[in-house]
């Protein structure tokens, strides 16, 4: 592609710091907890309970344990009434905040795929059943996508507008994306950027439905793969001008260097086996940045573990990069769609923190068609500089964001 | 930044063209309600449904099992590229972002596909309708059918998200490498949703909507899209941003309340970031509910002097679509520089409400207000040259 075509490309200008992080995932409960399972390759996939899975071939999924999640609920009758995304979400911007209370939000950009799905699963059996819909109320208006955002906002006490990006399973790392190209651009100096997901029935069973998901161990990569598992989650990344956050004398945990974007449009749900729109992505991912393909130290990658997603990532990786090392931390924890890429940010800032490479768990057998430097099974301690991280989605979407370690 | 509108595309209940819907309006027409039925109870509801003479010609074999929702912002996509005489190909389709604004996504669908699990278990669960359930799925089928292989984003919100959605287009645009983006508005009406906005008393049992009254009698819904071509001033030539041609001022990043009765507020913060003393007119997105009385008292206190006017009696609340549908409105409003009849006002409301077809010759610039109805805001200004 020419560069002066590329819609990625533009002039650099300001650096983007990630001052602060905050996470809930089935790893943990804040940065200390992930980065302890991650550094165990913690299978936190478990038996879903929350609803039937008995027609489902698939019966596991990677959730946040109840009483964990509902440890820090908000007191009272409106925290009862609160979505369990909208308490996944007040705990990672808990946590963000208690590191930069005075990180003053802009603006928020938040990806998501299903906002408060199972309560509209609930609204609807209800009226089904001509049962009881005195909660019917409570229902509708904790449903819509911003509303979590929205909570968590109010829980923290700030008030900045809120973009919810649902570009399907690419649309946590689009929103760090979108947030990054508007720290750099100039025209917002702080963003809170990120995604959430819940596990809801009709999700669960979607991906059932497409023969997407496994009745097995989720295995990217594998020679032997058979499909992903679900996930859940939220993850929120403070992103401000890095000479602004200097100037408080804020920490820096990170920089985020590049974005890219391309839409292929192959398969509404099939990517292009060729794997041309995740080269796209991380192509303008590495023009964005102005690094090249050997300077990238590791690959957090898409990696759903789908014969065909692995296939076409895969292709595109081993044809752009010469062996770097790569793993999907969704082996531990399932997909979280609209969370995932927020929340792959966030186990990318950690292995840039304490250099290692998160592993890609139940590994048994190298796919023979990809030429790929899997991390199997265990951690490994290594210097890390530059890491890249994907997510591709529904609708051919597709997006890549480069985070380099920081030295002040 | 400012940005020029290149092209606009239409698709609503009184039809389907930009001028032939403007039309209409000034002639003060309004959508004939049809009623829906709701499948367990059969309790009924009104709506403006858009005739399925206007979608004939929107067929592409993406478009094939696709929902209304996808329909209509294909049609309007494609009026508004066509409407800027911009022909994506190899080399300008890579400067050309979409961004779509979707409220309530594909609830037909959404609904079948549930339906089916909750009736028959999830083995009965449809591979074919699951991916048409997903919010970015009208997204990706008119980037499949434009070729667009960059930058797609489908952004989600209540009835202020169109607006949003040209902000975030502003912000995309900073991006020297874009010359071009398509912003599309869209939603499709289903009786689920006006059993949800029926429970959460917002509704009225049927039509009309009485903009700015003293009762909230409550709001009819309807669908439709509405598309917009944005281009980057810089880069036209002065003919083309000449005499007669619109940009958008300035996008407001918008806001939230977090009750209703704290609406109003935000409505004047937003007002006054946008106010710069010239403001002519306000296309207000009141539509007969709490949103009137937040609006009211805003454009009261802000902008006493400007035009106020809502379509919204005429052609029902859009939610996803209806941001997208008021700046259409403004455009038109400054460019044939006349306003519709704002229809079934009360006389006594205290706002400039043109109640029959006015002109409004020296109109220069409009504020484009929404007030949504799930807690967000959001605003802009555009401007005729």
């Amino acid at each position: 592609m020419a560069q002066s075509s590329n819609p990625n490309e533009k002039k650099v200008s300001a650096r983007v710091a990630v001052v602060a992080a905050g996470v809930v995932s089935p790893l943990g409960v804040g940065l200390t907890e992930t980065v302890d399972s991650l550094r165990k390759a913690r299978d936190c996939v478990t038996r879903v309970t929350r609803f039937s899975v008995a027609q489902c071939r698939c019966k596991t999924a990677g959730q946040v344990p109840d009483d964990r999640l509902l440890a820090g609920k908000e007191e009272g009758r409106r925290g009862h009434r609160l979505h369990r995304a909208s308490h996944m979400m007040i705990q990672a911007f808990k946590e963000v905040l208690t590191q930069e209370p005075q990180f003053k939000p802009e603006l928020t950009v938040i990806g998501t795929t299903s906002g408060g799905m199972s309560y509209g699963e609930h609204y609807y059996r209800s009226l089904r059943r001509a049962e009881e819909l005195r909660h019917a109320p409570t229902w509708i208006a904790n449903y819509p996508a911003q509303k979590p955002v929205i909570d968590a906002e109010e829980a923290v006490g700030i008030s900045a507008p809120c973009q919810v990006i649902a570009n399907a399973c690419a649309s946590g790392t689009n929103a760090i994306g979108h947030a990054f190209e508007c720290v750099r651009s100039g025209r917002y100096r702080r963003i809170l950027a990120g995604g959430y997901d819940a596990v809801s029935e009709m999700v669960f069973v979607g991906f059932d439905s497409l023969q997407a998901s496994t009745p097995e161990k989720c295995r990217p990569f594998d020679r032997h793969r058979t499909g992903m598992v679900l996930g859940e989650g939220a993850a929120i990344l403070a992103l401000e001008n890095l000479e602004l956050a200097q100037e408080r004398g804020a920490p820096v945990l990170a920089e985020i260097i590049g974005y890219g974007i391309s839409t292929d449009n192959f398969h509404i749900t099939q990517p292009n086996p060729s794997g041309v729109g995740p080269r796209q992505a991380m192509e303008r991912a590495l023009q964005s940045a102005q690094v090249s393909a050997n300077e990238v130290d590791y690959i957090n990658a898409h990696g759903t573990a789908t014969v065909f997603n692995d296939a076409a990532e895969g292709k595109a990786i081993s044809g752009l990069f010469n062996g770097v090392p790569v793993s999907s931390t969704k082996s531990m924890m399932g997909h979280s769609l609209g969370a995932a890429g927020a929340v792959e940010a966030i186990f990318c800032l950690l292995a840039l923190q304490h250099q290692f490479l998160p592993s890609n768990i139940n590994f048994t057998a190298s796919d023979d068609d990809l030429d790929l430097n899997i991390v199997a099974n265990e951690t490994r301690p290594t210097v890390l500089r530059i890491v890249l991280s994907n997510s591709f989605g529904f609708g051919g979407t597709n997006a890549s964001i480069l985070m380099r370690s920081f030295k002040a | 930044m400012s940005l020029a509108i290149a092209g606009m595309g239409w698709v609503t209940p009184l039809g389907s063209g930009v001028d032939s819907v403007w039309e209409r309006l000034l002639y003060g027409d309004e959508a004939s309600a049809t009623t829906i039925s709701e499948e367990f109870n059969h309790r009924s509801y009104n709506v403006f449904r858009v005739p399925e003479s206007v979608l004939k010609g929107a067929a592409h074999p993406r478009l094939r099992r696709a929902s209304a929702i996808s329909r209509f912002a294909a049609a309007a996509g494609l009026d508004a590229l066509n409407a800027a005489g911009l022909k994506l190909d190899s080399q300008n389709v890579e400067r050309t972002a979409l961004i779509f604004a979707i409220s309530n996504g594909g609830v037909i669908y959404t609904k079948r596909f549930y339906r089916d699990i909750v009736n028959e278990g999830a083995q009965s669960a449809s591979p074919l309708l699951f991916p048409e359930t997903v919010f970015n799925a009208p997204a990706s089928h008119l980037a499949a059918i434009l070729g667009i292989s960059g930058a797609t984003y489908t952004l989600v919100g209540d009835g202020a998200v169109g607006l949003l959605a040209i902000k975030m287009a502003e912000d995309l645009m900073a991006n020297e490498a874009l010359d071009h983006c398509l912003v599309v508005g869209t939603e499709e009406i289903d009786w689920l949703l006006c059993d949800a906005y029926q429970r959460w008393r917002l509704l009225c049992r049927a039509p009309p909507i009485e903009p700015f009254g003293k009762h909230k009698r409550g709001m009819i819904l309807s669908e439709g899209a509405g598309a917009i071509l944005l281009a980057r001033l810089p880069r036209r030539s002065a003919a083309e941003a000449g005499e007669g041609s619109f940009t958008i001022e300035c996008a407001h990043p918008g806001g939230y309340f977090s009750r209703r009765a704290e609406a109003e507020e935000t409505l004047k913060r937003i007002l006054r970031d946008l106010d710069q003393g010239e403001i002519d007119l306000v296309i207000a997105s009141a539509n007969g509910t709490f949103v009137d009385q937040a609006e009211c008292g805003a454009l009261r206190a802000v902008v006493p002097n400007a035009f106020v006017y809502t379509a919204k009696p005429a052609l029902g609340e859009s939610v996803g679509a209806a941001g997208l549908w008021q700046i259409i409105l403004a455009a038109q409003a400054l460019r044939s520089a006349e306003l519709p009849p704002v229809l079934h006002a009360g006389s006594a409301v205290s706002l400039r409400l043109p109640l029959s077809r006015t002109p409004i010759a020296r109109a220069r610039h409009a504020i484009v207000l929404s007030c949504g109805l799930n807690q967000q805001a959001a605003g802009l200004r555009l401007a005729i040259r």
